[in-house]
């Protein structure tokens, strides 16, 4: 094969990936994309769960914080602004899912608490007992 | 020739489009950074990653957390600003959550710690506490046990030393009254109008004498009688020597004469009829009275 024609159906082929490339990237950035019904549901599930483990006592802040990037996110989605509604909402499931680990971590600590006095209160009676002898 | 124009100008207008395109791509990532916050949320990562105590207890949350580090460090153009924001947050919430989870897991895996101190407390506690039970139960029933000894040593002696008495008592063959212990010696002892002791007549003053050696502390009075036959001098003259010879008896015995005194009463104290010759007989007698111990004699208080 003449060298010249192979060079330029190589840049040809080169020239037309890279358009299509191009193109794929700007599509991208140029679609509008589906309200995110999914995303939506998973953070108000997630704000549910926390609620559930009481997270309001534990981790109130936290669950604050999801509760308004969700409020956030619908409002969002209201205005088809569905980029920034999808990023509220998973927000607002990674807050919500942040202030039930705190919540369970508020009670292990409560728990160890609880077992540190009752052992600290132990040794302290058998120390006055034994004073009193 | 003019077919090298030719590709040449298909060349360049491939090239212009490339360009175009580039340009195109490159608006969007014009001096493109790591979002602010990456390298914060990076850090906290890092540090919670070297923490071996942490690292260890959220494993699969660290490996989130390092995919959403590593994404929000995506060097970003200016106009996806928002987008690094929340690459950002997504990081930090998930480093935020690794570490929770990991401080829970210690937490809840340092509790069988604190259980087993607790539980170590509570072995002190109790162990303290029997033995503290075993010393007082054991010293109580000690004191107890020496009590019982002790009362029951003083009833056995207390009853040895009554059964004692009464023993000897019995042997006197002697009576209690108000002013102690009386004991009788029939007039068999003497010879009518006689002092002397009968020998092989005796025993009853033997038995005194033993009485009166097993409690020291007590005194005898030794008092004579006799029957009203003849005059009163003369009777109360062989009261009186009949009561000494008793004395004399004693002595010979071993009892201090300080723990004796005598006296003839004569005929005055009959305790029978003078008419009769068993009357007689009866009021012929030497009556030895043991003295009730003083109150401050300790020994045989009550006796």
């Amino acid at each position: 094969m003449n060298p010249f024609v192979a060079l330029y159906s190589s840049r040809r082929l080169g020239g037309a990936v890279g358009l299509a490339v191009t193109a794929l990237l700007l599509t991208a950035c140029a679609t509008t994309p589906m309200a995110p019904t999914s995303d939506l549901a998973a953070a108000k599930e997630a704000i549910a769960a926390a609620e559930q483990t009481g997270a309001r006592q534990h981790a109130g802040a936290e669950l604050d914080e999801a509760q308004q990037k969700l409020l956030m996110a619908e409002r969002s989605a209201s205005r088809e602004q569905m980029i920034d509604a999808e990023r509220l909402a998973r927000e607002a499931r990674a807050a919500a899912e942040l202030a039930s680990a705190r919540t369970e971590l508020e009670k292990a600590a409560a728990i160890n608490r609880e077992m540190g006095r009752s052992a600290d209160a132990l040794t302290e009676e058998m120390r006055r007992t034994g004073d009193q002898q | 020739m003019n077919r090298s124009i030719a590709t040449k100008m298909k060349h360049r207008g491939l090239i212009g489009g490339l360009l175009i395109s580039s340009l195109a791509v490159t608006a969007c990532a014009t001096a493109p950074i790591a979002p602010q916050g990456s390298q914060q949320a990076r850090s906290d990562l890092t540090d919670l990653q070297n923490n071996p105590e942490m690292a260890t207890r959220a494993r699969a949350e660290l490996r989130d957390a390092e995919a959403a580090v590593r994404l929000a460090e995506r060097p970003l153009d200016e106009d996806d600003a928002a987008l690094g924001k929340h690459r950002v947050y997504m990081a930090e919430q998930a480093v935020s959550l690794a570490e929770t989870r990991a401080s829970t897991r210690y937490a809840e895996e340092s509790r069988s710690l604190l259980g087993d101190e607790r539980d170590a407390a509570r072995l002190r506690a109790r162990t303290a506490e029997v033995a503290r039970a075993r010393d007082e139960t054991s010293s109580a029933r000690e004191a107890m046990d020496a009590a019982q000894r002790a009362e029951a040593q003083s009833e056995a002696n207390a009853t040895l030393k009554a059964a004692e008495y009464q023993r000897q008592i019995d042997a006197l063959q002697a009576e209690i009254t108000d002013r102690g212990l009386v004991l009788t010696l029939g007039d068999v002892l003497f010879a009518t109008g006689k002092a002397e002791l009968r020998s092989g007549t005796i025993d009853n003053l033997d038995r005194l004498v033993d009485f009166l050696n097993a409690y020291p502390e007590r005194r005898a009075q030794i008092d004579g009688h006799t029957d009203n036959v003849g005059s009163a001098e003369y009777n109360r003259g062989l009261s009186q020597r009949r009561a000494e010879s008793v004395r004399h008896y004693l002595t010979q015995q071993g009892i201090a004469a300080r723990r004796l005194s005598v006296s003839g009463l004569g005929m005055d104290r009959p305790v029978a009829d003078n008419d009769t010759a068993s009357g007689r007989q009866q009021n012929r007698r030497v009556d030895i009275v043991i003295e009730n111990p003083s109150q401050s004699s300790s020994a045989e208080g009550t006796y």
